[in-house]
């Protein structure tokens, strides 16, 4: 599902502002692709996690970089991870 | 439900601080992406989440104190969290190999397999490309289409909105390299380089121009030509006017978060005329209270 980016704001319940912050951090990188910005349900989740991680938790803008760098390694490495558990029974015959 | 005090571990008594910092306690040990292959954290922290918002409200605590509400209803709505996509087979913009990449690098059989399911995968997901683009100051403040040139010889149109700051990464999606099956094709990142221009400066949204006037202009006041990133307009020197005066041209800035405009700032320069001129010399030596003022007065040096 692609959102806009008003219903990207109530999906994940932040203000324009807030998320102009976080595209200037970078941590999050929505399809301009036409004149408006579209986000993903990745993008979405991925904001309701950095809103969890500032709002609930207390982490600070250079935490939050430190965090995300990790869970996107964690992920590639999730997925890397997967793909060899796919293929290792199929090579044992 | 639960005791939201028991799933939170505290008492009834606890203030909403140490409600608040049990809840943190809790959370980072559960939140779902915190803990991706963790089933079960997503349960717990659904447990845990819904506790805490009936309890940080000072309202439905009262309430659920004096017994007119219970702890149902207290969960939260369905929550999508990123380990559900993070991991997606066709890959996504946030996608980081870095954390293996040295494996993929040496000579052994999983090296080897690392290397081949990332070239092989069936429904592989287009490389992102990345691009850079220069663009002016007076773009990177109004807005442009900018048309970028590829290395092999097509052409991207990139909209530039209004108001970018240098090093800003616009997304193209779909307009990287052609993916493999029903991978789909990976982005485009382009990353936008905004020469800046000598005359301006950009703090904010407000944006600072020095601006040299004559010495006529700046005894006398008038009205002068000022250059602004979209045009030119006419702006009102007050008589008497020196170096240093700054006036403002409201709205005249990069578009601010949220809407509207910041300000241009213009700072005058007194310049005087480029060859001595006999009769300002005459002038300016008959002219005794220009001579009687020092404005050095009261500086120590």
């Amino acid at each position: 599902m692609i959102v806009n980016k008003q219903e990207l704001l109530a999906h994940a319940r932040i203000q324009s502002q807030t998320l102009e912050l976080w595209l200037e951090q970078r941590w999050l990188i929505p399809d301009q692709a036409t004149a408006e910005m579209n986000f993903s349900d990745l993008d979405v989740a991925r904001a309701c996690l950095i809103r969890d991680l500032k709002s609930d938790f207390g982490v600070n803008d250079e935490g939050i970089d430190v965090i995300l760098h990790l869970v996107d390694q964690l992920h590639g490495l999730r997925r890397a991870l997967e793909q060899l558990h796919k293929e290792l029974p199929a090579r044992k015959t | 439900m639960k005791n939201p005090y028991e799933v939170l571990g505290v008492t009834p008594t606890t203030s909403s601080a140490d409600i608040q910092k049990a809840y943190r306690q809790l959370a980072k040990k559960l939140h779902p992406d915190l803990n991706p292959g963790d089933k079960a954290a997503e349960d717990k922290f659904k447990e845990v989440a819904g506790a805490y918002d009936l309890l940080s409200d000072a309202d439905k605590r009262k309430r659920f104190d004096a017994g007119e509400i219970d702890a149902s209803g207290a969960e939260r709505p369905q929550q999508h969290f990123y380990r559900d996509f993070a991991t997606a087979d066709n890959g996504h913009p946030y996608t980081d190999n870095s954390g293996f990449a040295d494996f993929m690098d040496s000579d052994d059989a999983l090296a080897e397999f690392l290397r081949r399911s990332e070239r092989a995968r069936a429904n592989r997901r287009g490389q992102d490309l990345h691009y850079q683009l220069p663009i002016s100051f007076a773009e990177s403040v109004t807005g442009a289409n900018k048309r970028l040139t590829l290395p092999d010889g097509g052409t991207l149109d990139v909209n530039i909105p209004p108001g970018l700051v240098d090093g800003q990464i616009l997304r193209l999606r779909g307009k990287g390299a052609p993916g493999a099956g029903t991978g789909g094709a990976g982005d485009a990142l382009i990353e936008v380089e905004v020469v800046p221009d000598p005359r301006f400066a950009r703090e904010g949204d407000d944006i600072t121009l020095e601006l040299p006037v004559s010495l006529s202009e700046a005894v006398l006041g008038g009205r002068i030509r000022v250059p602004t990133p979209t045009g030119d307009v006419t702006m009102a020197v007050p008589k008497g006017s020196n170096t240093g005066t700054t006036l403002r041209l409201k709205g005249k800035g990069a578009p601010r978060r949220g809407g509207g405009h910041g300000d241009q700032f213009v700072k005058l320069k007194v310049v005087l005329p480029k060859s001595p001129d006999p009769e300002l010399e005459a002038f300016v030596a008959g002219w005794d209270k220009g001579k009687a003022f020092n404005p050095r007065e009261g500086s120590t040096s």
